[in-house]
Formats: C-alpha cells, structure tokens, sequence
C-alpha cells in the first residue's frame, strides 16, 4: 500500500517535471521546472531501494539524507514562492523571502548540520532507522534532526496558507479554487507532519501516508492549474498566435 | 418553490383539453426533456407555464395567478410606481436621455410630453429585463428594511438574496413576495426578471418612457450618475477577478 503511494507519487511528480520541459525550453516560470525536478528527486530518495543505491555512492554514511533535507528546502523554497506570487499573497512572499524566513532557513538548516554531525550515521539506512536504534544518543539526534527537517517546509507552508485559504473563497474560476483546495490541504498537512514524534509506533503509516498526499495534493493542484489554463484558451499566452 | 406538477397537469388539462405533451411542447417552445424532467420531479418551472401560456394566447400572469402560490396576483391591480417604472429602463437609456435632452440641437427639456417618444433622435427604450434590472427594481421599491422583511416572510437567508440580486436574477416566488413586502404591484418583480414582458404585467403602453420624461433634469442625472457608479464598480471588481486569474497564469503556468 505505502509502497503504491510513493511510486504514484513519484510518477506524478516526475509527469508534472516532464510536462514543464517546454516551458522550460521558452524560459517560462523556469523555477518551477526546477522545483518540481528538486521534488521528483527528493521522493525517489524517500523511497528505500534509490536511496540506498544512491547513498551506497556518496560512501553509505546516510549523507543522501541530509542531501534530500536539502533538496526538500529548495524545492519548498521555489514552489512556495511562485504559488505565492500567482494568488497574489505579497505576505507570504515576504515571509518566505523576507529577513524571517532567511533566518528561519537559516537556523533550522544549522540545527539539521549540527545534528548530523554528531550522529554516528555509518550505514545507509532510509529514514535513518538503523541510525536510530544504535543507541540513545543516536535515536535523539535522529529525532532533532528530523524535527529540523520538517520544520522549514512546515514554516514555509504555513506562511502560503492564509493567500490559499483566501483564494478558494475568491471569485476566480472554479478549477483554480479547486487547486486553491488541494494546495491549502498540501500546506495544512505538511506542518501536521511536525506532530510526527507525537504519532505512537503503532499508526507509523500515518507518517507516510501525511508526507505523500500532502505532495499529491500539490502536484495535482499545481496540474490543475495548467487545466484551468489550457480551458481557458490561449488568448492570455499571445505568443504561440504570433508565431503561427 | 417551482408549481406542484399535479396543479400544473390540472391547469394544463384546462388550458390544452386532448393535446399530447409533444404538441404541446412543440407549440410552446419547450423542450419535451425538460417538461418530461420537471414532471417526474414534481416540480414545474414557472417558465414552462409562461411559455405554454404564450403559446396558447393566454396572459402568462394570469395562468400564474391560478396556482395556490401566485394567487394574490389576479387580484393585485395597483400599477407601477414612477420609480419602479425607471428601474426598468437599461442605463444606455438612461443616458441617451440625458444626451437628447442636453444636446444643443435638441428639445431643451421644457416640452417633455409623451410626444417626444417619436423624435426620431429618442428611439424605442429596449424593453425589461436590462443587465441589473433585478436590482435596480428591489432598490426603487425599497424602503431600506425590505430587504429584511422578505427574509423574514420567505425564511430565505439575506446573503442568499442578495447574491440573486447582484447576479441578476431572482426566483419567480421570491419576486412576487418582494412586491408583497413593499405594497407595490405584484407582477413587477417578475417583470424585472424578465419572466413577463411589461405588456403581460399590465403595465401600461409607454409607461416607461413616460416616467422617463416626468423625471427632471437633475433627477435623470443623478439616477444615471449612481448607475453609472454601480457598472464602475461591477466591471472594476470583473477586472480585478481576471487581473488575479491573470496572475496566476504569469506565475505558475
């Protein structure tokens, strides 16, 4: 089942990265590509058999984790900022992009360092599990870390809520109040994430099936919005009728 | 809301004896999927029996009249007030009015008599409904607590109402109980719906344009002032909605 889930993830995201490869090639919105391209990466690192062939090449001491905190930032970042930007949310920008949300990046980015330097990470283990159960000090570690790495994306969600949360009750088209929707579920179920320690081992599936709607749901939310742009005709993209 | 489809048969029964349904249909312009839907629901629109009335040379309000719901307009005769009367003129109009009447070449507005409808320069008002006649009818009737009456009478919430008002529409029973609440004529409202023509309401031949030429001059530019400040304000926020559609086609598309 969890397994379905993160592969139909990673085939949506992947589709979603391909289908922006033209607009990539006409220098259209390029940060999109980008951090669509970050986010197909960052779950095929989620999903146990990549990661571990991929960290067995960066030495098999779980640094492809800490790469995929990363790549999870960046994406987050990017994404975050162009939503924002298109709902018109000039707060969320400037949460995102402003002196809090550097400092916000920046902190979390050093407790997520810290933290991992002090682990004893040998051994490639997806979701740092075998890390874990080495020994107290480790499972802690594993802990803040985690905390930290969930922490940014959850900041940055939160900041883009409110222009969601605005927009499905605007008057704009019912397909982009629809992918408003699923957008603002995306961001209420990312800072969820956060209450993951909270969670007890018994409903661990919980944790994944949280982290894979919450991109489902901006992926899909994100495709819709392509929807509602090629039903609404071209005459907002005078380009191509240019060029024919 | 809509007529109980058993009084509709009856009614239909009395006014087309032996007529098959698909006659029927096809004499009045309805469309038999609909009438057929409408039946097996229960629930029949009052257009149908406005179009079946029609077809039938019948007065449209009159067949209202004979359904329990709109039964008080048979015996409403009270015609319509000057105000309600210029609720139902479109705004270009309106403002044709102003410029005929203001115009160097025209009448200066001391001969206003029902004469001047035939200058050549004044054409024929377009008849009711016009882009914001709903409105403009509910706001030339109201007293300021209309609004809330009504609620109370039909238990329709006001946010419900008003958003028919902006959107220009207003449900057939909803129009009439308005009228009830503000004492004026009952088939007004289903006028500024555009449910019945003036003429079917029993409004008067010219009664327009007649109100029109009884408003002064500082009356017609005032009214066409406000309405104008009205379109400004509709088309801003229209432009407003695309600008934000707009947006987001520039950023994430």
């Amino acid at each position: 089942m969890i397994e379905i889930l993160q592969w139909t993830t990673l085939i949506a995201s992947g589709a979603a990265t391909l289908s922006r490869i033209p607009n990539l090639v006409r220098r259209k919105n390029r940060s999109i590509f980008y951090a669509l391209a970050l986010l197909t990466l960052a779950i095929l690192l989620s999903i146990d058999g990549p990661y571990l062939a991929i960290d067995a090449r960066l030495g098999s001491a779980n640094v492809a984790n800490l790469l995929l905190r990363f790549i999870i930032f960046g994406a987050i970042f990017f994404l975050a900022l162009r939503i924002a930007a298109g709902f018109g949310d000039s707060r969320g920008i400037q949460l995102i992009r402003g002196r809090t949300g550097m400092l916000a990046l920046g902190l979390i980015s050093a407790v997520m360092v810290v933290c991992f330097v002090l682990m004893d990470t040998s051994g490639s283990s997806a979701g740092l599990v075998d890390v874990a159960a080495k020994n107290q000090q480790n499972a802690l570690l594993v802990e803040y870390y985690g905390a930290a790495g969930r922490a940014y994306p959850a900041y940055v969600c939160l900041a883009i809520l409110p222009g969601m949360l605005r927009a499905i009750r605007s008057p704009l088209p019912a397909l982009l109040r629809m992918s408003a929707a699923l957008l603002a579920v995306g961001s209420i179920a990312i800072p969820l994430s956060l209450l993951f320690p909270l969670v007890p081992p018994g409903l661990g599936f919980l944790r994944f099936i949280i982290n894979y709607t919450a991109i489902l749901c901006f992926v899909v939310g994100l495709a819709l919005i392509w929807v509602a742009s090629g039903r609404a005709g071209r005459k907002h993209r005078p380009l191509p009728a240019e060029r024919r | 809301m809509p007529l109980p489809a058993k009084a509709f048969q009856r009614w239909l029964n009395g006014v087309a004896p032996d007529t098959s349904t698909a006659d029927i249909c096809r004499v009045s312009g309805v469309k038999r999927t609909t009438l057929a839907q409408q039946l097996v629901r229960g629930k029949v629109a009052e257009t149908t029996v406005v179009s079946i009335s029609r077809a039938y040379n019948l007065n449209p309000v009159a067949a209202l009249a004979t359904f329990d719901t709109y039964s008080d307009l048979a015996s409403s005769s009270l015609p319509p007030s000057d105000k309600e009367l210029v609720s139902q003129i479109a705004t270009v109009d309106l403002l044709r009015a102003v410029i005929v009447r203001t115009a160097p070449t025209g009448s200066t507005g001391t001969g206003s008599t029902g004469t001047e409808s035939m200058d050549p320069r004044q054409p024929e008002l377009s008849p009711p409904p016009h882009a914001t006649s709903v409105k403009n009818w509910v706001d030339a009737i109201d007293d300021g607590e209309l609004r809330h009456r009504v609620s109370t009478a039909t238990g329709v919430a006001p946010q419900n109402y008003s958003a028919q008002l902006t959107a220009n529409r207003l449900a057939p029973e909803l129009a009439v109980a308005t009228s009830r609440a503000a004492g004026v004529g009952l088939a007004g409202g289903l006028v500024a719906t555009g449910l019945v023509t003036e003429a079917e309401a029993g409004w008067p031949r010219g009664a327009r344009q007649a109100a029109l030429d009884r408003l002064s001059d500082g009356d017609l530019a005032a009214l066409s002032g406000e309405r104008l400040q009205a379109l400004g304000k509709t088309l801003r926020r229209q432009e407003q909605d695309q600008e934000q559609t707009e947006r987001i086609w520039e950023n994430l598309v």
